[in-house]
């Protein structure tokens, strides 16, 4: 029989079932059936023609043969439509929400970075006893980042080998810490210390020193600043405010230890260690089995630092601290390399920032 | 410092009784750290952290003497015996303040060598005998008791000696062979012939002590400290020396280390004394210092009796006498650094121990102050973005200056902002825009095989200006990748330009940021944090009446020519369109096809009409005929 279709209806017959199972949409299927059967230029309508010029003896067996070819199309397109209509009905019903056994499309999910988190926190710790966030520039003065802070002349922290200085402005420098935000403070608020009652405040921020980049170092990290200063302040309240911001922030059973130390700003001076919050106590390795861990510098503010900013040092006392966020960082979340804190990958960021 | 155990007890017997980690608690709770213990030639030494004010506690003898004063138990005596001093056989002249005092002597030296106990104590300290017993006792000495001194072979100088300024142009091959030209703030020994030490440094090569030496000459002076600081950095030479001098030796300790190591050599190698003389005399360094019961209550937190701060001062080595509240003390020759009453006070706590201090927390004096809008607008800033999906970044303020000259704008140089010692030439400019440095960090996240990126950065970027950098905080983002495709609801598809556009339009920007195409599918943009709205002072508005009527919408497609612009399409509608009842117009939809005659598109506009009143349809037909019409005169069709 098909020896009597022209070779190229039999190659079309023969290609039908592929590309039938092609159609992956309603608008594919109505292109195919215009193909294979349409009132015009399609197979079925070139086969008529063929039929109607074919000579008498043939027609019988060719119109047999027609018949059965465009049956057989039509019946699998029908069969395809019916297919794809209820796959398009199950699509409406994903797309209502039917399906609560699929996972539900979750919102896009940023993250805080973790060295600003901490940084929060701490000023979130310190809100309640009245301790406002102050801030200074990062391009700083030799004034306010030395000598302001009743640092010798020749301190090698001065030096070009510590500190980055400018090209054009030989006097300015990227700030070594955060304590040129205290020379700031005082400054600005000498006139009117009687007035507002002393000040106590928090300078969160970043800080540059000459450091190559390692696991351990970076030219840029970040301190938190603490100061307070007030009538009859002593190492007293110094320890009672850092006990009480290091509970609300490791925990109401940490104990904290303060040990003589020199900084030139602060006199006395002293380390503060905290109760090593990641065994409680009982030695691990960030503590190195000592069952405490250094955590901030402190004291009470030196006398220069006061005069310095015409403060009355013999009316007016009060204390200081200031703590390396990257070190904390590193301390409560045992990351192995401070670099990852700048690499800002955002695997990293998602497991370690979280939103607030 | 390395401290060895053995060496600390026979200086304090007390220490021998206390276990390792006991010494160390005690030395911690005396302000001195231990880093580390190692252990060496059978003994143990300690690696103590001594504080840069603490000069004299940088020996044995000096940490004995703090561990004898928290314990209350004797201090061995320095066992100094007493040399009788004589005529000079050498001039020595002291030319400079710098060196008010210099005790010498010379010996002719016979045979003998460092004894082995001596040797094992230097070796426990990582500190090589050189088998010289003149080299060896001086490092000896200055290890137990922390004063350095120096031995010359006496037979290598010629004529005088004086301590003075280095002279222009002159240089001087110290004891590592390291020739060291000199500054005229070197204060340097010397003989006729020109330095033959760096005071309080290091020794000269060409007077070194060697196999072949027969007479030293020693040195055991008292330099300032403030001169072997800058010398010592200057030459970047930081000996043991310079440290002890540059941190305030005690300049009582000159002729008493000078009668020690004479005393070393006799004992050692039959050393035979020519002559021992001091020229100078021990400078005054310390005053007396005036504490009140009022100032060491305030700084303690209670109140202590002057008699028992006397005690603790007394045990330190000072002199004291109190009377009417206050308490006069006179430090030892060995701790300059106690100046001022604050000093004295911070002495008796030590010594009392910080554990004893009160806690309490500061009363207010004053209300407390709000936080800064600025700090606040960036804390919401920060986690609204979070919220948003995107990651906040920390990135370093200085970038390359091929990176910062991207973006930088007109008028804002390099020159102004560039650091003169950076670490690198890639860190060497203060960025004018944080889009570099977020770029960097998107590609770097999109190359480790991130899907999508989206970062964001609050940050200071500067400005070069007549005084230096001026800063001002800028929020950045970048976004970038693939989209959705991660769940069944959200079919994959590129990050747009648009999609950014939407988070910048919802920030609410005074001044609309411009918006870049980083390449790589990443888009950015930037803006100054002070260019937002700021919070209102209100916590709540105004109650403003809102409109009851029901809103109508209406629809038009348009088919637009290639080259049409939103913008002005739209604004050409709400032109014609009544203002007071126009609520919203936006475009919807965009069909693009190729069913539509070629580069046009078809936009769904939708209009929201309300006011006062309920509207009738006819109203709203004419206005949407007005709209159609002002659209079909920019050459819209509308689409059937």
């Amino acid at each position: 029989m098909a020896h009597l279709l022209p070779v190229e209806i039999v190659e079309a017959a023969r290609a039908f079932p592929g590309a039938l199972a092609g159609c992956s949409d309603l608008d594919g299927l109505l292109r195919l059936k215009g193909a294979y059967v349409g009132r015009e230029g399609s197979h079925a309508a070139r086969m008529m023609e063929l039929l109607k010029s074919a000579p008498k003896e043939q027609k019988r067996d060719l119109g047999a043969a027609i018949n059965e070819l465009k049956q057989q199309w039509e019946e699998g397109l029908k069969a395809r439509q019916a297919e794809l209509e209820t796959s398009k009905t199950s699509q409406h019903g994903l797309l209502s929400g039917s399906d609560p056994t699929l996972p539900p499309p979750l919102p896009a999910q940023g993250a805080l970075h973790p060295l600003n988190r901490l940084m929060d926190r701490l000023v979130e710790v310190f809100r309640p006893l009245g301790f406002h966030v102050e801030e200074g520039p990062e391009v700083e003065t030799e004034a306010h980042n030395f000598d302001g802070l009743n640092i010798p002349e020749d301190h090698p922290a001065k030096a070009a080998s510590d500190t980055f200085y400018l090209a054009a402005h030989p006097e300015l420098l990227l700030r070594t810490h955060t304590s040129p935000v205290q020379v700031r403070t005082l400054l600005r608020v000498a006139p009117e210390l009687a007035q507002r009652g002393g000040i106590r405040f928090l300078a969160p921020g970043r800080v540059y020193r000459k450091d190559e980049i390692d696991p351990t170092h970076s030219p840029m990290f970040h301190q938190v600043e603490g100061m307070l200063v007030g009538h009859g302040i002593g190492m007293q309240h110094l320890k009672g405010t850092l006990e009480y911001a290091l509970r609300a922030l490791f925990g109401p059973h940490t104990e904290i230890r303060l040990r003589p130390s020199y900084f030139p700003f602060v006199e006395p001076g002293c380390e503060v260690d905290v109760s090593c919050p990641l065994c409680e106590a009982q030695g691990c390795r960030v503590c190195k089995g000592s069952g405490w861990v250094e955590i901030l510098g402190a004291g009470l503010i030196h006398p220069n630092v006061l005069r310095y900013a015409g403060i009355d040092a013999s009316e007016w006392s009060g204390w200081a601290f200031g703590m390396g966020v990257e070190r904390m960082a590193m301390m409560l979340s045992q990351t192995p390399d401070l670099r990852l804190f700048f690499e800002n990958d955002q695997r990293f960021l998602k497991a370690m920032g979280g939103l607030d | 410092m390395w401290i060895e155990r053995k060496a600390l007890a026979q200086e304090v017997p007390q220490a021998g009784a206390l276990s390792t980690r006991q010494l160390c608690d005690l030395l911690a709770a005396l302000g001195f750290p231990v880093d580390g213990v190692a252990v060496r030639e059978g003994t143990e030494a300690l690696d103590v952290d001594i504080t840069a004010n603490r000069g004299d506690a940088m020996s044995h003898y000096g940490l004995a003497r703090e561990i004898a004063a928290k314990l209350q138990q004797p201090l061995a005596r320095i066992a100094a015996p007493a040399v009788r001093e004589g005529p000079p056989v050498v001039e020595v002249r002291l030319e400079s303040a710098a060196c008010p005092i210099y005790s010498t002597a010379v010996l002719e030296l016979g045979s003998g060598r460092t004894p082995a106990a001596v040797q094992a104590f230097l070796l426990a300290l990582d500190s090589a005998p050189k088998l010289l017993p003149a080299v060896d006792a001086s490092n000896e000495l200055l290890h137990r008791y922390g004063h350095p001194t120096h031995a010359f072979d006496a037979d290598l100088i010629h004529g005088a000696v004086s301590v003075r300024w280095a002279k222009p142009g002159e240089a001087l091959v110290t004891l590592d062979g390291i020739t060291r030209n000199l500054a005229a703030a070197d204060l340097v020994i010397a003989d006729e012939t020109g330095p033959i030490a760096l005071a309080g440094v290091m020794g000269g090569d060409g007077t070194k002590v060697t196999e072949a030496t027969r007479r030293v000459l020693l040195e055991s002076a008292w330099f300032d400290s403030k001169t072997v600081r800058a010398t010592a950095r200057r030459h970047s030479l930081h000996t043991d020396a310079s440290h002890r001098f540059g941190r305030g030796a005690d300049p009582a300790m000159a002729p008493v280390a000078r009668n020690l190591l004479v005393d070393r050599l006799q004992q050692w190698c039959g050393g035979r004394l020519v002559s021992a003389w001091t020229v100078g005399s021990v400078p005054a360094l310390v005053a007396s210092v005036a504490l009140t019961e009022t100032l060491l209550a305030r700084v303690a937190g209670e109140q202590l009796p002057l008699e028992e701060a006397a005690h603790a001062l007394r045990r330190l080595g000072c002199e004291t006498k109190h009377g009417h509240g206050c308490l006069q003390a006179v430090p030892p020759s060995w701790r300059h650094d106690l100046t001022r009453p604050e000093d004295l006070a911070e002495e008796v706590l030590r010594l009392r121990g910080y554990e004893c201090i009160p806690s309490v927390l500061p009363p207010m004096e004053g209300p407390p102050e709000p936080l800064s809008a600025s700090y606040v607008q960036r804390q919401r800033l920060s986690r609204r973005l979070a919220h948003l999906g995107f990651h906040q970044t920390v990135t370093y303020g200085f970038i390359s200056p091929e990176a910062d000259a991207a973006f930088a704008a007109p008028g804002n140089h390099a020159e102004g902002r560039t650091l003169a010692n950076p670490l690198g030439q890639e860190y060497s400019v203060l960025r004018c825009s944080l889009l570099p440095s977020l770029l960097a960090a998107a590609q770097q996240n999109l190359h480790h095989g991130a899907r999508e990126t989206r970062l964001f950065e609050v940050a200071p970027t500067y400005a070069s200006g007549p005084n230096g950098p001026e800063e001002r905080f800028m929020l950045g983002a970048v976004w970038g990748g693939t989209l959705g495709g991660e769940d069944y609801l959200n079919p994959a598809r590129p990050v747009q330009e648009a999609d950014l556009r939407g988070v910048l339009q919802s920030l609410g920007f005074a001044t609309k940021p411009e918006l870049h195409s980083l390449g790589e599918g990443l888009f950015g943009f930037e803006a100054p944090v002070a260019d937002l709205a700021a919070a209102g002072a209100r916590i709540i508005p105004a109650f403003r009446p809102f409109n009851r009527y029901p809103s109508v919408e209406r629809d038009l497609s348009l088919l637009i020519a290639p080259g049409q612009s939103y913008e002005t399409l739209a604004a050409a509608l709400r032109a014609v369109l009544p203002s007071n009842a126009l609520q919203d117009l936006r475009c919807v939809d965009v069909f693009r096809h190729k069913s539509l005659p070629a580069g046009h598109q078809a936009w769904l506009i939708r209009m929201r009409f309300q006011t006062d009143r309920t509207l009738v349809g006819e109203e709203i037909d004419g206005w949407v005929a007005a709209a159609l019409a002002a659209a079909e005169s920019l050459g819209a069709k509308l689409r059937a």
